[in-house]
């Protein structure tokens, strides 16, 4: 990647597309290292409910009302950053979308499902 | 040629689909409270809503990011979360109004129960979400709600004196009772600019995959339609104002509505202003119920779109029957679909900075627009209307409780 990001506006809380294109979760919290040192560096994305306790009081409110597990993809997964944070691999490859999955038993037996 | 073609289809389909439930109950009681006087009201709100409608869309277009995404990025998790429960519920609150809006011109049309026509509003909704693909929708909803046009050649018929009418158009109130008249302004912009319209037209720049290029379309759609659009809520004030306000009545059902039409054109004048009004109601059903799900997966990043099958984005083809299920049960409890539509308006009004500020914020974002950030026009209007918008979201709730809900 190229020139500075402003993390705060230009990473936190963008959307995550895998390699496919397809919306697949928010960036919802950043892991640094290093910020002591003065030198600090994204080491990974954060996406799932449980995340969200670090988002304020609102934040920890809704944590507790979703159910969800944390994912972690390493910042070296990251292919490049435009309107979205683009992932180099597959949704599942990560876990996320999970909801997804879940939810589509409940629509796949609809006749026109998948047209 | 083709290209003019495709324009004028799309200033069509917005006319058509600006009209809602909202917009037909708070114009047609202000022409019959307060004859022309508050037609300087729908100016505003049409000014509000193409101002941002032609921003969020111009958004969606250069930066791939809809309502809830820009709203997310600039308000962070927490107020953006408010945002999007306050958001929804007005969604919700709406949707049940159009629902019950679609069985009320079913009724007048068919003569069924009540009850039994909000199953079959519902079920259609859903069908045609289910079948019919997203320009299609747009189109279908669009067209035949321009039978609406009916009130325009009423209004006409009628004779009003044009001279009130011009005068209606300069702010003022000759009225004994204030709260009333502020509250009738409050349901007015409130009408023109409900959020639905906002999440809807930009994720809909996304569904139609528009490109830079499309931006005069979006333009020309936001600024033509739009004002057009107004024209109809014209029409139906100064119909009411004819009809009603010399006989101090004020209409209380959808049917007193279609007399604006029924008295000056006769049958056919009737049955035309009751298929526009269930087609643009329909239409604004069908908005509503994807605007919510539209919210829900930019906020917490699902797939989204109709132009996605509902096994690509299975929770947001869940989360549009969830909505329709949920209006349908508002509704179906036997509140008056009327007063529903009325909260509804008021309550859209107080949620209405939430979406209207990170839509201004990014708009004026070089990072994420380029050289088409905001121009010196676009943050003219669009800071007066964020201003009068403010003002409207503070005003409407005391306003609604000093006026009795517009009862005095």
């Amino acid at each position: 990647m190229s020139g500075p990001v402003d993390l705060a506006l230009g990473i936190l809380d963008h959307q995550l597309l895998d390699s496919e294109g397809r919306r697949c979760g928010n960036v919802d919290d950043l892991e640094l290292e290093r910020v002591r040192e003065g030198d600090p560096r994204v080491e990974a994305i954060l996406a799932g409910p449980p995340v969200w306790r670090g988002r304020g009081a609102i934040g920890r409110l809704a944590a507790a009302l979703a159910r969800g597990r944390t994912v972690r993809v390493p910042w070296s997964e990251v292919e490049k950053v435009d309107s979205g944070v683009r992932l180099k691999q597959p949704a599942e490859a990560y876990g996320l979308g999970r909801g997804d999955t879940r939810a589509r038993k409940l629509v796949a037996w609809i006749p026109g499902a998948e047209r | 040629m083709k290209k003019i073609f495709e324009i004028a289809l799309g200033i069509l389909a917005a006319i058509g689909g600006f009209v809602d439930i909202g917009d037909i109950v708070f114009n047609t009681v202000a022409g019959a409270l307060f004859q022309y006087q508050l037609l300087w009201a729908v100016v505003i709100g049409v000014g509000a809503i193409i101002t941002y409608s032609e921003m969020c869309g111009r958004v969606a277009v250069v930066s791939q990011r809809a309502a809830f995404d820009a709203v997310r990025e600039r308000l962070g998790f927490g107020v953006g979360l408010l945002a999007l429960v306050a958001g929804q519920l007005v969604n919700l609150l709406t949707l049940a109004a159009e629902i019950g809006g679609i069985a009320l011109a079913l009724q007048l049309l068919a003569g069924l129960p009540f009850r039994v026509l909000l199953v079959i509003a519902v079920l259609a909704m859903g069908l045609v979400i289910w079948a019919m693909p997203f320009e299609w929708i747009e189109r279908v909803f669009g067209y035949i709600g321009l039978a609406l046009l009916v009130f325009a050649v009423g209004a006409i018929k009628l004779h009003p004196d044009w001279g009130g009418v011009a005068s209606g158009f300069v702010p003022h109130a000759d009225t004994s009772d204030l709260a009333v008249y502020l509250f009738f302004v409050v349901g007015l912009l409130g009408a023109a600019t409900v959020p639905y319209e906002v999440y809807f037209y930009s994720s809909g720049a996304i569904e139609e995959r528009w490109t830079p290029k499309d931006l005069g379309i979006n333009k020309a759609n936001a600024i033509i339609g739009y004002s057009l659009g107004g024209l109809l809520s014209f029409a139906l004030m100064i119909t009411a104002a004819e009809l009603f306000y010399p006989r101090e009545i004020s209409p209380e059902t959808l049917g007193s509505v279609g007399l604006g039409a029924n008295v000056p054109l006769g049958e056919i004048g009737l049955l035309l202003a009751l298929i526009g009004i269930l087609f643009a109601v329909s239409g604004a059903a069908i908005d509503t119920a994807f605007s919510g799900a539209y919210n829900l997966a930019q906020f917490f990043g699902w797939e989204w779109g109709k132009y996605r099958t509902a096994v690509e984005a299975p929770r947001f083809t869940l989360a549009w029957m969830v909505m329709l299920i949920l209006g349908f049960l508002i509704v179906v409890t036997g509140v008056d679909p009327i007063q529903v539509t009325e909260y509804s308006v008021i309550f859209s009004v107080v949620a209405l900075p939430a979406t209207y500020i990170p839509i201004l914020l990014v708009a004026n974002d070089r990072a994420y627009m380029g050289n088409y950030a905001n121009g010196g026009v676009a943050n003219v209007f669009g800071i007066f209307y964020l201003v009068v918008i403010l003002v409207v979201a503070v005003a409407a709730i005391p306003l609604m409780i000093i006026s009795n809900m517009g009862q005095g």
